[in-house]
C-alpha cells in the first residue's frame, strides 16, 4: 500500500439478504487523483460498490479504508465523498440554484461565496441561466448535469459518478466525457465512474475494473484490458471480438481447428486447451491464396468509418472483420493477421496468475 | 368542459341544491324578525347581536377555537413525527400493524371513542373539562394527520435522504431541509383537516366535557333541546361563513404548494 492510496477495499462482501451475495470478496486499491471506472453489466454490483464508498451502507464483512483509516462505521455525512446518483436524486422542492447550493448551505458558507461557486459549477455543466428553474421543468439530460454540478461544487476528495452521462445525446455525451476528464485532471481529484458502456470506459479512465456478478474479473489500464483480456468474459465485454477455442501446440504455436498459427504466447502446457481472441480490426482482407485463413463473407454492414463483415471459416467459426475495404457478400476471401494479433487466454486463470505470466514474458524478453 | 352533458349538469345542480338548501334556509331565517322559521316578517340583525352580546356564548366560541387550534397543532406535530417513524420503521410487520391500528381509529365511530375516553378519564381521575376535551381531540386528530402526511412521505424517494447525507447533512438537517419541506403540503392538509374535525366534533366532546366547559356543537345541541331560537340560526350562519373562509384559505395554500411561485433563490 502506497501513501497515495485513498481508498482500499479488503475482502469486502455485501449481501442484502441471507440468500444472495451481491459483492463477493472485493479487493481493490485506488490512488489519489486518478480516474477509475467500474465497468460491468446491469446488476453486477457497481452501484453497490459506490454506496459502500459513499457510506450509505456498511459491508457485510471486510474493511474499507479511506486515507489509511478504517471507515466502515463513518456515516455518509462525515465522508469527503460526493455522489452523482444514477437517478439524480435532486431535491424536487428546491430550484436548480438551491439544489447545487445545498451542500454549501450545510457548510454555512457566506452568501457571496455560495453564489460564486454555484455559478461556476453551473458554468461547467452548461446550465448558466437555469438557476431559477424548478427541477420538474428540466429535461433528463439537464437534470443529470445539475446532479454533476451539485457534486463537484463541494470540492470533495472523491467524486462518485453513477452512470452520469447515460441520459445525454451522443454529442453532449462526448463533450461531457472530455470535460469531465479535463475537470478531473484540473482538480486532481479521484473520480470513480460507473458505466456499462465500454467505449466510454476505455476513453476516459486511468484504470478500469471489469466486474462480473459481484467479482472483479480484471483491472488495469484501458490498453491492458483491451489488448490483454484475461478471459472470454472480459474480451467479450470490452469490445467486439472474435473468441474461439484452440489448443496450444507448443510455445509460440497455437492451433485453431486444424490450422496452426504463429503467436507470441509461451510458457503454457503443451496441448493445453485455450481461448483465443482476435480483434476484428486486426484482421485484414487479402486474396484467398495470400491469407492465413480462408473464409466466406456472410453479411456486410457499412458502419461509417469501416465496413463490418461477418464471415465464416470451414469449421463454422464466425470471424468479424473491420475493414475499410469492401468485399462481395458470398465470396471467399483470405484473412491475414500478425502473430501479435492472436491473444491466448488460459481457461480459469486468476488475475494474479495472469499478471505473473505476462510479467514472465517481459523477463524472457530481456533474457533473450 | 362543453362536453359535460346536460343531464350531468342537471344532476350536479340537484346534488348541490339538496346539500345546500337546508343551510341556506337556516341562514335565511337568521335574519327574520318574526322569531320563528315559518314566515319571514322583516330583515333584522337582532339575532346576530344577540349572539355577540351573549358573553357566555362568546366564551364558548373562544373555547371551541382554542381547543381546535391547539389540538390541531399538537396533533400535527405528533402525527408528522409519527409518520416519519412509521416510514423508516425497519420491521415491516410492525409497520403494517401500526398502520392498521391507525386506520381503525379513523373508521371507528365517534361515540365509541367518546365513551372510551369518558371511561378512561373517570378511571384515572382526570377532571372533565378543557383538558379532557383537548386530549381527546388531539387523540382523534392524530390518525387524520398521519393519513394526510404518510402518502407524501412514501412518495419521497429514499435516495433523496442519501443525497442529503452525501452533501454533509446531519440527521437534523435532513429533517428540516429535505423531509419537512417535501411533505409540507401534506402537513398543511393534515392541520386543516384536524382543525375542521375538532371544530365540528360533537359526539366525542359531548362525552368528555363537563364542569361548565362546553364547545359550540355541544352548546347548540343543548340550546336546540330547550327550544328553538333564531340565535342558533345566526350562530350556525357565522360558523358556516368561517368554515367557508377556511376552505378557501386551504385551497389557496395547497395551490401555492402545487404551483411554486416565489420559491426562487432564497435571500
Ligand atoms: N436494496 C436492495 N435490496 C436487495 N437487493 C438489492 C438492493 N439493491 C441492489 N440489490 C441487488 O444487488 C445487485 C447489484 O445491484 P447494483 O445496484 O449494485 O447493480 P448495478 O451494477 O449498479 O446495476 P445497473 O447497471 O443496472 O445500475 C442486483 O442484483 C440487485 O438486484
Ligand atoms: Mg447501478
Amino acid at each position: 500500500m502506497s501513501d497515495n492510496t485513498i481508498i482500499r477495499f479488503e475482502n469486502v462482501t455485501k449481501s442484502y439478504d441471507a440468500e444472495t451475495t451481491v459483492l463477493k470478496n472485493i479487493n481493490l486499491e485506488l490512488e489519489r487523483g486518478k480516474f477509475y471506472t467500474l465497468l460491468g453489466p446491469s446488476g453486477c454490483g457497481k452501484t453497490t460498490i459506490l454506496r459502500l464508498i459513499a457510506g450509505f451502507m456498511q459491508p457485510t464483512s471486510g474493511s474499507i479504508y479511506f486515507n489509511g483509516k478504517l471507515i466502515n462505521n463513518v456515516p455518509a455525512n462525515e465522508r469527503q465523498v460526493n455522489t452523482v446518483f444514477q437517478d439524480y436524486a435532486l431535491f424536487p422542492h428546491l430550484n436548480v440554484f438551491e439544489n447545487v447550493a445545498f451542500g454549501l448551505r450545510i457548510k454555512k458558507l457566506g452568501k457571496k461565496v455560495i453564489e460564486q461557486k454555484v455559478i461556476e459549477a453551473l458554468k461547467f455543466v452548461n446550465l448558466v441561466g437555469y438557476e431559477k428553474r424548478e427541477i420538474a421543468e428540466m429535461s433528463g439530460g439537464q437534470r443529470q448535469r445539475v446532479a454533476i454540478a451539485r457534486a463537484i461544487v463541494n470540492d470533495p476528495e472523491i467524486i462518485l459518478l453513477d452512470e452520469p452521462l447515460s441520459a445525454l445525446d451522443l454529442k453532449l455525451r462526448s463533450e461531457m466525457q472530455y470535460e469531465l476528464r479535463e475537470l478531473q485532471q484540473r482538480l486532481g481529484k479521484t473520480f470513480i465512474f460507473v458505466t456499462h458502456d465500454q467505449e466510454e470506459a476505455l476513453a476516459m479512465s486511468d484504470e478500469i475494473f471489469v466486474l462480473n456478478e459481484g467479482e472483479i474479473e480484471q483491472s488495469g489500464t484501458p490498453m491492458d484490458i483491451y489488448d490483454e483480456p484475461i478471459n472470454r468474459y472480459v474480451a467479450d465485454f470490452i469490445g467486439e471480438s472474435n473468441i474461439v477455442s484452440g489448443t496450444m501446440v507448443a510455445d509460440f504455436r497455437v492451433k485453431i481447428g486444424d490450422k496452426e498459427f504463429e503467436c507470441v504466447d509461451q510458457g503454457l502446457n503443451p496441448n493445453e486447451k485455450v481461448d483465443i481472441v482476435i480483434r476484428p480490426e486486426d484482421l485484414e482482407i487479402t486474396a484467398v491464396d495470400k491469407g492465413k485463413m480462408k473464409v466466406k463473407v456472410d453479411t456486410q454492414l457499412f458502419r461509417g468509418v469501416h465496413y463490418e463483415l461477418s464471415t465464416y471459416d470451414d469449421e463454422g467459426n464466425e470471424w468479424l472483420v473491420h475493414s475499410t475495404k469492401k468485399a462481395d457478400v458470398g465470396a471467399s476471401i483470405g484473412l491475414d493477421f500478425d502473430p501479435e494479433a492472436i491473444h491466448v487466454m488460459r481457461l480459469n486463470e486468476t488475475e494474479e496468475e495472469f499478471d505473473k505470466r505476462l510479467e514472465s514474458y517481459g523477463e524472457d524478453a530481456y533474457a533473450n | 368542459m362543453e362536453k359535460t352533458s346536460k343531464s350531468a349538469k342537471f344532476y350536479l345542480a340537484l346534488v348541490f341544491i339538496v346539500l345546500y338548501t337546508p343551510i341556506l334556509y337556516l341562514i335565511f331565517y337568521s335574519f327574520n324578525s318574526g322569531g320563528n322559521m315559518n314566515n319571514f316578517e322583516s330583515f333584522t340583525w337582532e339575532h346576530y347581536s344577540a349572539v355577540f352580546s351573549d358573553t357566555r356564548l362568546i366564551m364558548i366560541l373562544l373555547n371551541t377555537v382554542i381547543v381546535a387550534l391547539l389540538s390541531a397543532l399538537i396533533a400535527t406535530i405528533v402525527g408528522v413525527f409519527g409518520s416519519i417513524g412509521i416510514v423508516f420503521m425497519r420491521n415491516k410487520s410492525l409497520r403494517r400493524s401500526i398502520l392498521s391500528l391507525n386506520n381503525v381509529l379513523i373508521v371507528s365511530p365517534d361515540v365509541v371513542i367518546g365513551a372510551s375516553f369518558l371511561i378512561l378519564f373517570t378511571a384515572i381521575g382526570v377532571k372533565l373539562g378543557f383538558a379532557s376535551v383537548l386530549i381527546s381531540h388531539i387523540a382523534f386528530s392524530i390518525p387524520i394527520v398521519v393519513l394526510m402526511v404518510l402518502p407524501k412521505l412514501q412518495d419521497m424517494n429514499s435516495t433523496l435522504i442519501d443525497a442529503a447525507a452525501d452533501l454533509g447533512a446531519s440527521k437534523r438537517d435532513i429533517l428540516t431541509r429535505v423531509i419537512i419541506p417535501f411533505v409540507k403540503p401534506g402537513i398543511f392538509a393534515g392541520f386543516f383537516m384536524a382543525l375542521t374535525y375538532s371544530l365540528d366534533d360533537f359526539a366525542v366532546t359531548f362525552f368528555v366535557t363537563g364542569n361548565g366547559f362546553s364547545t359550540l356543537s355541544v352548546e347548540i345541541y343543548s340550546m336546540a333541546r330547550t327550544g328553538i331560537t333564531l340565535t342558533i340560526n345566526a350562530l350556525s350562519g357565522i360558523i358556516f361563513i368561517v368554515t367557508l373562509v377556511l376552505v378557501v384559505g386551504y385551497y389557496f395554500v395547497s395551490q401555492r404548494g402545487k404551483n411554486p411561485v416565489g420559491m426562487g433563490v432564497r435571500k
